[in-house]
């Protein structure tokens, strides 16, 4: 007896989609088992984590406005990171994207926070955000177009730089420094005048950040962009085969400094987003929402409709745990981070076996 | 007795992938010390066939037998138990490993640790069976040829007894082929068994034994060679009479379209590819480019399309300078450009877009707003599938899912449908079996009547000397002369290809390549 690998024919969508979700529960279950050694009710747990805690709380709608506030950033980086992704141009640099642009749009929400009207200052901090995160992503571009550096590690390192930055601004206590509270003898970032704050819209005694309809929006055209125009259509090729772009007439480089620019401008107005929705700037502000919007990009292979789905899967197990532990204090909110490493295991798994069966064959040949 | 000893006996041997039936009931045999040409179109299932024997894929239904006793092969590793070697088109070497280290790699006699003495082992081996080579070079520094000849020495190496090769030859010169035969002609008085896949009929007829012929899957039946002949062999393959003759229909020519004169290229390693070259095109004829692989051509079509800067002389286009313009400047002004890689798909097509997409490569730029056509490159797409008789499964299949020869013709179509007035193409049939190669030579000719300028860069001069009007041979990016090609013979332009026979100055009046009706402007012409 011994078992072979073969190609399946033609795995349609339904199987594939099936595949998926066996994954998802099978990530579930292995979930389980580690809680259960732990001494904690599975069931209860998941519970509890799948409703993020909402039942029996006093301000259940508090808690779903928080909930968007993660959601929204990783949202947005995902869709950015695909973008990039689609051209095989290794964006790993979203931290340090995200972090820019939340310095820039912190920056201009303190300076002209008191002095301009409540939109005005958002929109400004929004088009410095995306201004601060594309111009930090299209410089690791235009060294890539020019001289033929390696996309991966410039990113990688620059995430390192803004993050020591933001570092620096947190924990430098000095006249010049307007990002921290002068009022505390401890540095501490201050709170952001209101005008900064981002506009939420009241639905009754819900509170709908603005942000999250503009993520909406930016997925919608993000969609169309790379399905239906020209400079969708240049990226796809582009990505699968630079001198068939070049042969085709396609100014590559412009595309790539343009994609990458678009894609990390995105990412920074996302750190302007989160800044705003949390009224303040902190050391801690991504979330490692770059790192995350690499898989939850993965996860979706990269399809518009598929991001949506993931990052709102990986937001409820993060924001979930973190809301169940509060009620199990032996299980901490690392948990999220485990329980993502094997879905997405499981899911790569279930993505092989979408493509291939394993098929038990006798020794003999008929 | 010995000789007739079956070294490998395929009976009945059905594989199916999905609904697609790639063999069918094929019996094959080889008997020792004999070379067995195996012979059919694209796509009549003879790598699949092979790949059963390499241990790749699993018979369906069927059995194989070495020397005589049933085997089962389940993997590459049972394969090479058994003495089977396989070469394949593709090499399977590692780039950046010595060529001794690619043989010991594979070789679990080898051990984990790589002894100082693996060198002068492979070396002491591969002499044995009369190759030269160092064994110390890395395998991105070597020619094609030479990593061809590396896979051969691999699989001696392993004790293959039985070597397959797929395709050997279509990556090799006219030279280098010979040097191949020779090789499996010493290899066949050891007694080995060989099989050989080629399109190539006058290579079947020079080394095989036997052919055994596939169409569409099945097995037709397996001849002597002493006892056939081209026509008889196409016949087989094809299933109905084929007319060999390539057609080259008289075509009243036109004023010179693209005018190339003293033109100078470097390659990538900043050598010089292309060497004060003159030659022009007129609209209604094709104009051939011989040469040894590597002697300027892929530079020369690059600089015409614009992908390469040239270092100095001028291309001139119905009288208007093309140097320098970008190559979307040079396609809207009607010079197509197209040329297949030795791996088919590196330029031209996308390999992961649709058909439809890659329909839209040169032209999606026309369509008004933001948005790309679609609908017209579906209708495209359907067009060319149609005329040119495409196999896909629809018009939105990636490309690389295609055959080679169904690769090609979506090249050629979406290049043709766009009107161009020159059409540049190198190795427009590389690897295309017989009945695709003529309906490429078809499009062209229909092209040519059509008042279009061809530059042609090929590589079997048969065809050359069928197809072209005019061949300018060039060897170390130079040009040896421009040679009408019904008054020329292959062997003439062997010499020429090799440098040892110069006709550029046959004509003291006027040097070869420069057309006396020239469009170039008079103060252009010292440039």
């Amino acid at each position: 007896m011994n078992i072979r690998v073969v190609k399946r024919e033609g795995a349609g969508m339904g199987r594939q989609i099936g595949a998926y979700v066996a994954a998802v529960a099978a990530a579930l279950v292995v979930g389980a088992v580690l809680l259960a050694i732990q001494g904690v009710e599975p069931l209860a747990f998941y519970q509890r984590m799948l409703t993020l805690g909402i039942p029996g709380n006093k301000y259940p709608f508090r808690i779903l406005e928080n909930f968007i506030k993660l959601f929204v950033p990783l949202l947005i980086v995902s869709t950015a990171l695909a973008l990039a992704f689609k051209m095989r141009f290794w964006n790993i640099g979203g931290e340090g994207q995200f972090i820019l642009g939340a310095i820039c749009a912190s920056a201009v929400g303190l300076k002209l926070g008191e002095s301009l009207p409540r939109p005005a200052v958002l929109l400004v901090m929004a088009l410095c955000g995306l201004l601060g995160g594309g111009l930090y992503g299209v410089f690791v571009a235009a060294l890539k177009v020019k001289w033929g550096t390696n996309e991966t590690l410039l990113t990688l390192m620059l995430n390192y730089i803004a993050l020591y930055f933001l570092q620096f601004f947190a924990e430098t206590k000095g006249d010049w420094n307007f990002f921290l509270d002068p009022a505390s003898a401890r540095p501490k970032f201050i709170k952001f005048p209101v005008n900064a704050q981002m506009l939420t819209i009241p639905l009754g005694p819900f509170n709908l950040n603005l942000s999250l309809v503009a993520a909406g929006v930016i997925c919608a055209l993000i969609f169309v962009y790379l399905k239906h125009t020209k400079g969708g259509y240049e990226i796809a090729v582009v990505g699968d085969s630079p001198s068939t772009a070049r042969y085709a007439g396609m100014p590559v480089g412009k595309i790539v400094v343009r994609t990458i620019f678009l894609s990390a401008a995105l990412i920074g107005l996302a750190g302007a987003f989160y800044v705003s929705s949390a009224g303040t700037l902190s050391a801690s502000v991504t979330n490692d929402v770059g790192w995350t919007g690499i898989v939850v990009a993965w996860l979706a292979k990269l399809n518009t409709a598929g991001i949506v789905l993931a990052s709102l899967l990986i937001t409820v197990l993060q924001f979930g745990c973190q809301s169940a532990s509060t009620t199990y204090p032996s299980i901490d909110a690392n948990f999220a981070n485990l329980l993502q490493g094997v879905i997405l295991f499981a899911v790569l798994a279930a993505d092989f076996f979408t493509r291939f069966k394993l098929v038990k064959q006798s020794k003999e040949v008929a | 007795m010995e000789e007739q000893r079956c070294a490998i006996e395929m009976r009945g041997i059905t594989k199916t992938f999905g609904s697609v039936v790639a063999n069918k009931n094929v019996d094959l045999n080889v008997r020792q010390g004999e070379i067995l040409a195996l012979l059919g179109e694209n796509g009549s299932g003879k790598t699949t066939l092979m790949n059963m024997l390499s241990g790749i894929y699993k018979p369906d239904s069927g059995s194989i037998l070495v020397d005589g006793t049933p085997v089962s092969i389940h993997s590459p590793e049972d394969s090479k138990r058994l003495g089977i070697g396989m070469v394949h088109q593709h090499f399977k070497l590692v780039d950046v490993f010595s060529a001794a280290d690619n043989i010991w790699l594979g070789d679990e006699k080898s051990g984990p640790v790589l002894h100082k003495d693996r060198y002068k082992i492979i070396a002491d081996m591969a002499r044995k069976f009369g190759f030269a080579i160092d064994p110390k070079k890395k395998v991105y520094n070597m020619a094609v040829s030479e990593k061809q000849t590396l896979e051969i020495i691999k699989v001696l190496y392993y004790g293959a007894k039985i070597i397959i090769l797929d395709e050997p030859t279509a990556v090799l010169t006219v030279q280098e082929t010979q040097k191949l035969f020779d090789v499996l002609r010493r290899m066949k008085q050891e007694g080995h068994a060989i099989i050989i896949i080629t399109h190539k009929l006058n290579e079947v007829l020079e080394i095989s034994d036997r052919v055994a012929i596939l169409r569409k899957g099945e097995y037709i039946g397996t001849v002597d060679t002493a006892a056939t002949n081209e026509q008889e062999l196409t016949e087989f393959m094809v299933g109905r009479k084929v007319d060999l003759n390539i057609q080259r229909p008289h075509v009243e020519t036109t004023r010179p379209l693209l005018e190339i004169r003293d033109l100078s290229i470097r390659n990538d390693e900043g050598a010089v590819a292309i060497d004060q070259v003159s030659f022009y095109i007129r609209g209604g004829e094709i104009l051939g480019v011989a040469g040894i692989a590597g002697c300027g051509q892929k530079e020369l079509c690059e600089a015409i399309a614009g992908l390469r800067p040239i270092e100095k002389g001028q291309m001139i286009h119905k009288g208007d300078n093309i140097v320098g313009l970008s190559p979307k400047a040079i396609l809207e002004k009607g010079i197509s450009m197209s040329f297949i890689p030795e791996d088919r798909l590196g330029m031209g097509l996308a390999p992961s877009l649709s058909i439809t997409d890659n329909m839209l490569l040169k032209n999606y730029r026309e369509a008004p707003g933001l948005f790309v056509d679609r609908k017209a490159g579906r209708a495209d797409a359907e067009q060319i599938i149609r005329d040119l008789e495409i196999v896909t499964p629809s018009t939105e299949t990636p490309v690389r899912r295609l055959s080679g020869g169904n690769v090609q013709k979506v090249l050629l179509g979406r290049e043709i449908k766009a009107g161009p007035n020159v059409i540049v193409t190198a190795y427009p049939v590389r690897g295309l079996d017989i009945n695709s190669s003529y309906a490429i030579y078809d499009i062209l000719n229909q092209q040519k009547q059509d008042g279009v300028g061809i530059l042609f860069v090929g590589e079997d001069l048969d065809v050359m000397i069928g197809l072209c009007d005019k061949i300018m041979v060039l060897c170390h990016g130079k040009v040896m002369g421009v040679v009408h090609a019904h008054k020329t013979s292959k062997e003439e332009l062997g010499l020429m290809m090799t440098g040892a026979l110069d006709l550029s100055h046959k004509y003291e009046d006027k040097p070869s390549g420069i057309a006396r009706d020239s469009q170039f402007q008079e103060g252009e012409e010292k440039g």
